[in-house]
């Protein structure tokens, strides 16, 4: 699902090494953790597999291809095939929780009769179809960062991105949405989760690898946070 | 299409000062070059009838080849038309006007030459036909009005070729107007578009609503320019046809209604330009 052999990441304007050498392989169906202290290089891992940015040296490839193969429109297609949560939910605070989950198939040209269908669907994944007309101020951290999980899941795609998704939230709320994400990888989509949350790391485990200073320093498929 | 219809007017609703601004500029732009154009209309009729009214005379010597210089005369490029009219014909010509004519040649003799009379092609030319015919033997003279002629079509150049500056210069402003105004659109919808961005929308699709602004932008200013337009067009030359018929205004609508038609595809085209570019620029600055 995805490759990176030997890659670097220099942002030139600041030339800071954000990832060092890096190589790892994540297989389809695969949940994992990537840890590691801030500026570790977790958010460049992430940034790389959405193509917000280039390797320097080396070589990324997403689904058997390489980054450099989406350019364009394809570049939106290799998104479409990926879910991102962020840490900031970045849900649009004028439309309601299933609206603003319908608003991933809006853009993606989903016909509008299938709306209600997918959206209730991935409402009801996160544990959430009773709340579909509350606007995001209306719900709590948690419940809004488990709709950012519905507005990612519900194009179906193989592969969801979670960059710090407990980043603000309680250990309870925490704990629901790790279970939601365990759901979503248990229908077969490949989870990656970039997290500090020792804890969460301890208690769900999975394969985890480890970061520091843009090295990949350990990658312990039973899990475990060792940093 | 209806998404990206409400996203635009919610775009212009949610912008209203930068949009206000943009239209009002637009419509002033838009007024300014039909002005210009329809001036550039009405002063090229004028200088159509200058050139089928301006003839050069050259007043020939007793003693030159009549023939001969009015075929030279007729060999030069800019030169429509040259006919040869004898110090009779003239004497006959002038009687009409001023009958004593005829007395007052039988007392000292026709007083008038034999005259070649020429028609230029462009009026602008006269200046330069009259100073070659006016170097030929046999030529005494040479006469154009060139006080009129010459002030004329000097001061009629100048006015259009200050107006189609002046248009130049507001469409630029109009263009960096409408640029500025996409562009702190998409910046108020920037959370918008970031995650447009990531859930895999196409630039078409985030752009669509910025291009319906400023495609929606340029219509209404065409369109309120051409309700202030036409009907003051229309008032002020019926104004001018009563106080100086002399000027051939331009009124009729074979002529007016491409000319009014192409003011308000432009300002369509330059609303639809200036926000495919600013959109282009804006998400090329995010990648």
């Amino acid at each position: 699902m995805i490759d990176f052999k030997h890659v670097t990441l220099e942002y030139p304007v600041t030339r800071t090494l954000a990832l060092d050498d890096v190589s790892l392989n994540i297989g389809k169906g695969e949940f994992v953790y990537l840890v590691g202290h801030s500026g570790a290089g977790k958010s460049s891992f992430m940034n790389l597999v959405l193509k917000r940015a280039l390797p320097s040296r080396g070589e990324v490839r997403v689904a058997g291809e390489p980054l450099s193969a989406y350019r364009g429109r394809r570049t939106s297609i290799l998104r479409r095939r990926m879910g991102t949560v962020f840490q900031d939910n970045l849900l649009l605070p004028h439309l309601n929780a299933f609206d603003n989950v319908a608003f991933a198939l809006r853009v993606t040209g989903v016909p509008q009769r299938e709306w209600p269908q997918r959206v209730t669907a991935a409402l009801r994944t996160v544990g959430l179809e009773h709340k579909k007309y509350a606007l995001p101020l209306q719900l709590s951290l948690g419940e809004q960062q488990r709709v950012a999980i519905a507005r990612a899941i519900v194009g179906n795609p193989p592969l969801l991105l979670a960059d710090e998704p407990t980043g603000n939230l309680d250990p309870d709320n925490s704990r629901e949405v790790l279970k939601v994400l365990q759901n979503v990888n248990l229908r077969g989509t490949t989870v990656i989760v970039a997290t500090h949350a020792r804890d969460l790391v301890e208690t769900f485990r999975h394969r985890t690898l480890t970061l520091r200073k843009g090295k990949l320093v350990r990658d312990d498929p039973y899990g475990g946070y060792a940093l | 299409m209806k998404y990206h219809l409400r996203q635009a007017l919610l775009a212009m609703r949610g912008n209203v000062t930068a949009t206000l601004a943009t239209l009002m500029t637009m419509t002033l732009t838009l007024l300014m070059l039909g002005f210009v154009l329809l001036l550039t209309l009405n002063v090229n009729r004028t200088i159509e009838q200058l050139e089928g009214q301006v003839e050069v005379a050259a007043f020939l010597a007793g003693d030159a080849q009549d023939e001969a210089l009015l075929a030279q005369a007729r060999a030069i490029p800019q030169v429509r038309d040259a006919r040869l009219v004898t110090s009779e014909q003239v004497l006959t010509e002038m009687t009409q006007d001023t009958p004593f004519a005829r007395d007052a040649a039988q007392l000292v003799g026709n007083p008038y030459p034999d005259t070649l009379r020429l028609r230029v092609a462009r009026v602008e030319d006269t200046r330069a036909v009259a100073t070659q015919v006016a170097a030929l033997p046999g030529v005494e003279d040479v006469e154009y009005g060139a006080g009129y002629v010459d002030t004329t079509v000097r001061t009629l150049s100048a006015v259009r070729l200050a107006g189609y500056l002046l248009v130049g210069l507001l469409l630029l402003g109009t263009l960096f107007n409408i640029l500025n105004a996409v562009r702190v659109a998409m910046y108020a919808r920037r959370d918008e578009i970031s995650v447009m961005r990531l859930l895999g929308a196409t630039r078409g699709f985030i752009r669509m609503p910025h291009v319906l602004e400023g495609l929606i932008v340029g219509a209404l200013a065409a369109a309120l320019a051409l309700a202030i337009l036409t009907p003051a067009y229309l008032s002020l030359t019926e104004r001018v046809q009563q106080l100086a018929p002399v000027f051939p205004v331009v009124r009729d609508t074979s002529t007016l209604a491409p000319l009014l038609g192409g003011v308000a595809c432009l300002g369509i085209l330059i609303g639809l330009l200036g926000s495919v570019f600013a959109t282009r620029r804006y998400l090329q600055e995010l990648e």
